[in-house]
């Protein structure tokens, strides 16, 4: 990439413009990149200890293998995806070029759409290593990085929706636990069961089913892919909200509130507790709950797939380190990515019962080995089963404005389920809203 | 600064009135002295950034790749933008319910602590109140979220024993409003007793005293002499309380997402959800820019009200 | 008789709602650490709340230490706190005396723009402060975190205020002595200003102790960071780590400001009956 003058000029201005002492305006920092040779800098999500000592990890291995390699990593702490973004576009911004940077599944559309990324479909092509590797690699996993036929990275990690379900509420209530084919109905009925008014108030205190009010995947999104529907239409160029399968799994959900099943949505990690505690018997979210549950010693679960409306999709996400097209050293980058699928790296996401990995290994041969390992929970395979023996919700609506697209979502779902609108009025509005967010 | 000759009728005399200082050349070198330190550190990470934001708000720029000059296209947006309007209703709603709860009710407590009491007791109730203030306003709100669940909740069940059915206290446009309300002051209220503490602190002993002697209650002595003397203090609340809570962030951000709908939705939010969820930085600058606006008339007007009412010995 | 009664009446009622503040207030606290003290975070969410103290456990501590470099991050909270406060004690105080006595052309306009300056959010300006910070080859220091605080127009506000409802006769006095300027502001002045300086250092160390926005955008090692990232990190990926972990850190970033607030308060109620203040 070029280096754009007119945002250094910007970004000077900004800078200096009160300030005429400050204006030492010179690029030297953007022509840093070119002499940088032999050296890689990598931009890494820091969410907590497990990242930073994985990346560490990482890269100490990299430059193991190869010697005459100065990897830097540059942790960006953020409380979330989203401010994680916008604390490393302020550092492009400010004239920093990172080689590779973390990205989710969600952000994909994002560093496409901005021509952050350098897509690597050359490099899968030739290079004979990437053959293996990616036949190793569920498809759903490729395509769901795929934006417009261009690969933006391997995926070394991802996670796809499935039901918690806590196993001493289910023996408390007399339950069988439910198997893969289950039904929205058989859902309910089970969630049902297991609501009980444990201390006499009258009013419930134990509910069967919630999911996460701050996050669409493990919220609304398995819902809306079973019932056959998807909030952008395959392209991710339009909005499509108020379909009548978007508004069959909103109903859905609302009636389970309103018929008192599901109590007040909350969000992801006041969910957690409240399963543990046996508050909550079931609830959806992908495999990073156990990096929280195994440590705390809870094992009173185990997981099941969504339950089948129409159809069954698995809803998925994953992460990857694309290469950027501010890199001076592509071709370097690109081993570095190849390194964070590679058995060794791999591994570490299966972890060990006392600590295991946040995330399923994107390679197959690796992801089998969990259950061997033994890490709860016992339906561990099913994970990664998910996306390679059923259909998949690919591509998954997550535009590049993604992070106002999700608030917007969850704003008109908030009144949804408040009972403040209608489903369909709340859908009609969301709709309204989408469609000019969700664009090309 | 206002002489007695403005207050109203019924405050004790202070004494006789100080004469004027004569008239006398100004003190623009001993001035400049004192305020060299504030400026230079002003210039450079105040007024540099704010200057920014005011170039930002002309451009259209997404921090990744090149901004464009679009004139005074950001400042247009705004009266074309559906939400804004209702953003700055419950903005303002919120803000001024935290600011009567901090300038009332803080005066009301710190008055009472001047109550004649064991020294611990002063000082344990002291610490209690400034308690929240202490903890980070995100952290405070995640245990507050836990606490204030609909069906799972603390609060509820607590209210529940009295009979009380379960509110929603942060899914229903009625009450999370009040639910950012009543965690923002619960956390601001330390600062505002605080503050009234130092500034009755500063009243002279000697004119209560006499007071007493004259044989005024409480309520009279409240009146006529504790709240004149410390109307440079109230007003200073007032205008900090309001600034302050016209910029919440937090609170909104962790216990309601600014939902249901935008009924608990701050401006700052708002604005911080266009830079960094649209990466819009230009329309952030401007909102930021007309609400800055905004709360400098609301200050203009205080100060100019404060001239009325506000006493300086 | 009525009289009596009417006062005792008045006493009751304040104490009774002193107490209730003061209950209502740090009610949540009490929650806050014993979830610090619990085994696990089930127990936390039992409804209603066990009130059992029988299996209290520092564990949590421990797991703080473990899992982020809590003393590294408390040395930096520290440090830049600390540094903060003192360089805002002498910034603020020094402008405060210039607005509330010195006369100077501009004066009005400076203290309109000083006030003005509390207005735009910091949210909005931090993207221009990081290409400030970084122009200057600043970020990723703790110098990112400790210049953006030094200049404090609430600081300046509050002190001013205060000068302003000192008499003037003392300041005369000094003058006729014939001592300078800076004589007066720091042999009458100050002195006479112990409780809002105290207040001010408290109000201002408690504010950038607690602030998260700059660390979370200005410095990018972990060994640089402070105790509200560290918060930020316990919480880990969204939110999701244990909430009796997170109420530890809470715990353990509290105390220290307490013990500020502690030695401010001491001093608060100390210089007013030192400070020999007459009319």
């Amino acid at each position: 990439m070029n280096i754009p003058n007119r945002k250094v000029a910007l970004a000077c201005a900004t800078a200096a413009l009160a300030v005429t002492a400050l204006a030492g305006c010179s690029s030297s920092d953007d022509a840093d990149t070119s002499s940088a040779a032999k050296t890689l800098e990598i931009v890494y999500w820091n969410y907590g200890p497990a990242a930073e000592s994985g990346n560490k990890a990482t890269a100490d291995a990299f430059m193991a293998a190869h010697s005459d390699v100065k990897v830097s990593l540059t942790p960006v702490t953020g409380e979330n995806w989203g401010t994680y973004y916008a604390n490393v576009a302020t550092l492009i911004a400010s004239g920093k070029h990172p080689d590779l940077m973390v990205i989710s599944g969600e952000g994909a559309q994002f560093v496409h759409a901005n021509n952050l990324v350098q897509p690597i479909n050359a490099y899968v092509e030739k290079d004979p290593e990437a053959k293996t590797l990616v036949a190793d690699i569920a498809k759903g996993l490729i395509d769901g990085f795929t934006v417009k036929g261009d690969i933006v990275t391997l995926t070394y990690g991802w996670n796809d929706m499935v039901v918690y379900y806590n196993t001493d509420v289910f023996k408390k209530a007399g339950l069988e636990p439910p198997s893969a084919d289950w039904t929205w109905d058989d859902f309910k009925a089970t969630a049902k069961k297991l609501t009980a008014d444990t201390n006499g108030d009258g009013k419930p205190d134990q509910y069967g089913f919630t999911w996460a009010s701050n996050e669409i995947f493990p919220g609304i999104m398995p819902w809306v892919a079973n019932a056959g529907g998807n909030l952008t239409s395959d392209d991710v160029c339009t909005a499509t909200a108020d379909t009548p399968q978007v508004n069959k799994a909103v109903t859905f959900l609302k009636d389970l509130i309103t018929e008192g099943i599901a109590p007040a949505p909350m969000p992801m990690s006041d969910v957690f507790t409240r399963f543990q505690n046996g508050q909550v018997a079931m609830f959806g979210a992908g495999r990073w709950p156990i990096a929280t549950f195994l440590p705390a010693g809870f094992k009173a679960f185990d997981i099941q797939l969504y339950p089948k409306g129409d159809t069954y999709k698995t809803v998925f996400g994953g992460a990857g380190y694309p290469i950027l097209k501010s890199s001076g050293n592509p071709d370097l980058a690109w081993e570095y990515q190849k390194f964070t699928v590679s058995d060794e790296i791999e591994k570490q996401y299966v972890g060990t019962p006392d600590k295991p990995g946040d995330s399923i290994p994107s390679r197959r041969s690796v992801a089998e080995t969990i259950s061997k390992v033994g890490v709860p929970p016992a339906n561990s395979d099913l994970f990664y089963h998910s996306i390679d023996k059923y259909p998949t919700l690919v591509p998954y609506p997550a535009p590049a404005k993604y992070s106002t697209f999700e608030s917007t979502v969850l704003r008109h779902l908030q009144q949804i389920f408040a009972s403040e609108t209608s489903v369909s009025d709340g859908l009609k509005n969301m709709q309204g809203e989408l469609s000019g967010i969700v664009t090309c | 600064m206002t002489t007695s000759s403005t207050l109203r009728p019924g405050v004790v005399d202070p004494g006789p009135p100080a004469p004027r200082p004569p008239r006398r050349r100004g003190d623009g070198a001993a001035a400049l002295a004192f305020l060299t330190p504030s400026i230079i550190t002003f210039l450079v990470f105040v007024l540099a950034p704010t200057v920014g934001v005011l170039v930002l708000s002309f451009y259209n720029w997404n921090l990744l790749s090149d901004g464009t000059f679009v004139g005074l296209d950001n400042f247009d947006r705004l009266f074309h933008d559906g939400r804004l309007l209702g953003v700055y209703g419950s903005t303002t709603y919120m803000a001024l319910a935290i600011l009567a709860v901090n300038v009332v009710a803080g005066l009301l407590l710190a008055v009472l602590l001047e109550t004649r009491m064991p020294r611990w007791l002063r000082g344990f109730f002291r610490l209690s109140f400034l308690f929240p203030f202490v903890v980070s306003a995100s952290a405070v709100a995640l245990i507050w979220r836990f606490l204030l669940n609909k069906d799972l909740g603390l609060v509820n069940y607590l209210l529940g024993l009295i009979g009380i059915d379960r509110i929603d206290w942060l899914g229903s446009s009625a009450f999370a409003p009040v639910s950012v309300i009543i965690v923002n002051s619960w956390k601001t209220i330390g600062f505002s007793i605080l503050v009234y503490i130092a500034g009755l602190q500063s009243i002279p002993n000697e004119l209560r005293e006499a007071s007493i002697v004259d044989g005024a209650n409480a309520w009279t002595r409240f009146w006529r002499i504790t709240f004149p003397l410390l109307s440079p203090t109230i007003f200073f609340l007032v205008v900090i309380n309001t600034i302050n809570s016209f910029q919440i962030f937090a609170e909104p951000r962790v216990l309601t997402q600014g939902g249901p709908g935008d009924s608990s939705r701050t401006i700052v939010e708002y604005l911080y959800d266009r830079a960094f969820g649209d990466f819009d930085l230009g329309y952030a600058s401007a909102i930021g820019i007309t609400f800055a606006l905004v709360l400098i008339v609301l200050t203009a007007i205080q100060f100019w009200f404060s001239r009325r009412w506000t006493f300086y010995s | 008789m009525s009289h009596r009664l009417g006062f005792w009446l008045a006493r009751v009622l304040t104490f009774l709602v002193l107490a209730v503040a003061a209950l209502a207030i740090t009610a949540p606290f009490l929650w806050i650490f014993r979830g610090a003290f619990s085994g696990s975070d089930a127990e936390l969410y039992r409804l209603p709340p066990s009130l059992e103290l029988g299996n209290l456990t520092v564990r949590n501590f421990g797991l703080v230490a473990e899992q982020v470099p809590y003393f590294q991050f408390f040395l930096n909270s520290i440090i830049v706190s600390t540094v903060i406060t003192a360089a805002q004690l002498v910034t603020c105080s020094t402008a405060a005396y210039a607005f509330a006595r010195l006369r100077f052309r501009g004066k009005n306009a400076l203290f309109a723009v000083v006030i003005g300056s509390l207005m735009i959010p910091i949210q909005v300006t931090i993207v221009p402060l990081f290409l400030v910070m970084s122009k200057i080859g600043l970020t990723n220091t703790l110098w990112a975190l400790i210049f953006p605080g030094i200049f404090s127009a609430f600081g300046i506000f509050l002190l001013r205020q205060h000068f302003l409802t000192l008499p003037r006769e003392l300041e005369e006095a000094a003058k006729i002595d014939g001592s300078g300027r800076l004589h007066t502001f720091v042999r009458i002045i100050l002195p006479l200003s112990g409780p809002s300086i105290a207040t001010l250092g408290i109000l201002c160390f408690t504010y950038w102790w607690n602030d998260l926005l700059l660390p979370l955008v200005m410095i990018s090692d972990t060994e640089r960071q402070t105790l509200p990232v560290g918060l930020v990190l316990l919480a880990g990926r969204f939110s999701t780590g244990s909430l009796g972990t997170i109420a530890a850190g809470i715990a353990m970033a509290i105390v220290p400001v307490l013990i500020v607030f502690i030695a401010a308060q001491r001093y608060i109620v100390q210089s007013i009956a030192s400070s020999g203040l007459k009319l």
